[in-house]
């Protein structure tokens, strides 16, 4: 009786590992029912030994079995990496807001590992008929995840696609694309970019933020953001607020 | 479906809760945020996130920091505030058949006594003071420190409360014993300790030839503070006869039965909450099938023994 209460939290078993690019890891965790993923919401991982869950966008979604990239960077994904096919997971999601879809013409701008959740989201513009195309920038070649459908690439040491940052290309992309809408995901300086580019060319941005969250569910009020709201500065949660924001509405420090 | 019986019953001094598992303030929300995960009607009761008179905005800056066995928080009480809490927070309690102490913080005098008129006023059952915050500059931490200025402030609220009065305690004090002292003579029905400790954090990375530094000061919690949380429910059991409702990183069902042995009568779960959203039903079930497998009449029983 007690687990059917139980909806959000799952001992899943990894079902798939793989290494996807020079330092990004593939990790597919199966859960018991298929679960239905917004692009941009996350899962939340308890790392064995850590007081704290590490949250990760979701990068794809096969009929319950839910997919996250990840760079070993710390000690959460340190632990992560250790797990192997078969092992249980200890997991809680999907949580928080994820992209809302709009029928207009789409620009994705991925960053890094910040390209999971783009990706995932290009999965499902494409199943819409949504027409879009996505942006990726990457250090160099190496770091570029195999499986993602990107259609430009930019690369800080030109060994793949065009040479620099994908925000010198920013203004290009727009003025030759003409979106509609800008979704993104990456490091804050180009969520930040790409909210002013879209205040200056009057097109709506969403943007999905990364914040160190305690509770993951909006109740510890540890990963506020100040976002205006009908000409107010108020405190917003990145985990249950968010993770996903109107770039129009963030205040950017 | 409730997963209570007797035998985990505890009597606080004339608070009946259904069992001695409870959710730390600041932890678990107002309500039933937790629902998502568990059926938080099935808890003691929940310790709602600390209200103060008016709404707060909480503290800039970065709030939480992972530490070895723990965390560093300074939220700086964010919270909607008295009014929004008693007009859209206690309806969805009640609806949900959910036990709750209210956690209520002031930055005066004048204040507290206000938060505690309204309280009775609204016959809220039970309240637990917060008078010790780490990380509000001025205002409610003095009160916690200083155990002439605690029995001044207990003593204004009991004279505007009739329910339930618990006293949250902070450690960061050299006698525990002494403001323990003044809480109860001061009239409170019961004392919850510890609240956090103070603490900081300094990440440190090295990037691109430079320093970057992440600092973090204020309440440190989690596993790692259990050791002093003991230390002061064994201290305060010493200087007080009025129950003791012990604090400090309990994960597991032995740091609940340490607790216990220690002199507390009943827990709360704090950071815990975070690791392991549904740990606080998990160990009322826990405690209630140790309970009957080791063959206690009810929580008593297996406080008296472990306390022999």
């Amino acid at each position: 009786m007690l687990k059917d209460k139980i909806k959000k939290i799952y001992k899943a078993k990894v079902s798939n590992f793989e290494q996807l690019a020079k330092s990004s890891y593939f990790i597919e965790i199966e859960t018991d029912n298929p679960i239905n993923v917004k692009a941009g919401q996350f899962i939340s991982v308890y790392c064995e030994g850590l007081t704290l869950r590490r949250p990760f966008s979701v990068f794809s979604n096969n009929n319950g079995k839910i997919g996250i990239l990840f760079k070993e960077k710390g000690k959460g994904t340190k632990y992560i990496k250790s797990l192997k096919k078969g092992d249980l997971i200890d997991v809680t999601g999907p949580l928080g807001n994820g992209f809302e879809i709009m029928e207009k013409r789409s620009l994705l701008i991925g960053a890094g590992i910040g390209t999971a959740p783009v990706s995932f989201l290009k999965t499902k513009l494409d199943e819409k008929g949504i027409e879009n195309i996505f942006a990726a920038g990457f250090l160099n070649k190496d770091e570029i995840p195999c499986c993602m459908k990107i259609d430009r690439i930019y690369t800080d040491d030109g060994s793949e696609g065009e040479k620099g940052s994908i925000l010198n290309y920013l203004g290009i992309l727009i003025n030759e694309y003409k979106p509609e809408i800008i979704y993104t995901c990456g490091p804050f300086i180009v969520l930040k970019t790409v909210a002013q580019f879209g205040e200056m060319y009057g097109i709506e941005t969403q943007v999905a933020m990364e914040k160190v969250m305690a509770c993951a569910i909006g109740v510890c009020r540890g990963c506020v953001i100040d976002v205006k709201q009908n000409g107010r500065i108020i405190n917003k949660t990145v985990c249950k607020d968010g993770p996903v924001f109107k770039g129009s509405e963030v205040v950017w420090q | 479906m409730a997963v209570v019986s007797d035998i985990t019953q505890v009597n606080l001094n004339g608070l009946i809760l259904k069992n001695p598992i409870l959710t730390a303030s600041g932890t678990y929300g107002y309500a039933d945020e937790y629902n998502e995960f568990i059926d938080v009607s099935n808890l003691g009761a929940v310790v709602t996130k600390a209200i103060t008179l008016n709404p707060r905005a909480g503290n800039k800056h970065i709030r939480i920091i992972e530490t070895k066995a723990g965390m560093i928080n300074s939220i700086g009480l964010e919270n909607v505030g008295i009014d929004k809490f008693l007009e859209s927070k206690i309806p969805v309690l009640k609806n949900n058949n959910i036990e709750y102490i209210m956690n209520i913080a002031g930055a005066t005098l004048d204040e507290y006594v206000k938060l505690a008129k309204i309280c009775n006023d609204n016959r809220i059952k039970a309240i637990e003071l917060n008078v010790s915050c780490p990380n509000v500059k001025s205002g409610c931490l003095e009160f916690g420190v200083d155990e002439s200025a605690l029995f001044e402030l207990v003593s204004k609220v009991r004279e505007k409360y009739r329910g339930f009065l618990i006293v949250k305690l902070t450690p960061n004090v050299t006698s525990i014993e002494k403001t323990a002292s003044a809480a109860e003579r001061a009239g409170a029905d019961a004392i919850s300790a510890i609240n956090t400790l103070k603490g900081a954090s300094i990440k440190i990375e090295f990037i691109n030839g430079k320093f970057k530094k992440t600092v973090v000061q204020g309440g440190y919690s989690g596993a790692g503070i259990k050791p002093a949380a003991i230390s002061a429910v064994m201290r305060i059991k010493s200087a007080v006869n009025i129950p003791v409702i012990g604090i400090g990183g309990i994960e597991t069902l032995e740091d609940v039965l340490e607790f216990f042995a220690a002199g507390a009568e009943a827990v709360q779960i704090g950071t815990a909450n975070f690791t392991h959203p549904e740990i606080a039903q998990q160990l009322v079930v826990e405690l209630s099938d140790y309970i009957k497998k080791s063959g206690f009449k009810n929580l008593d029983e297996l406080k008296k023994e472990l306390r022999a």
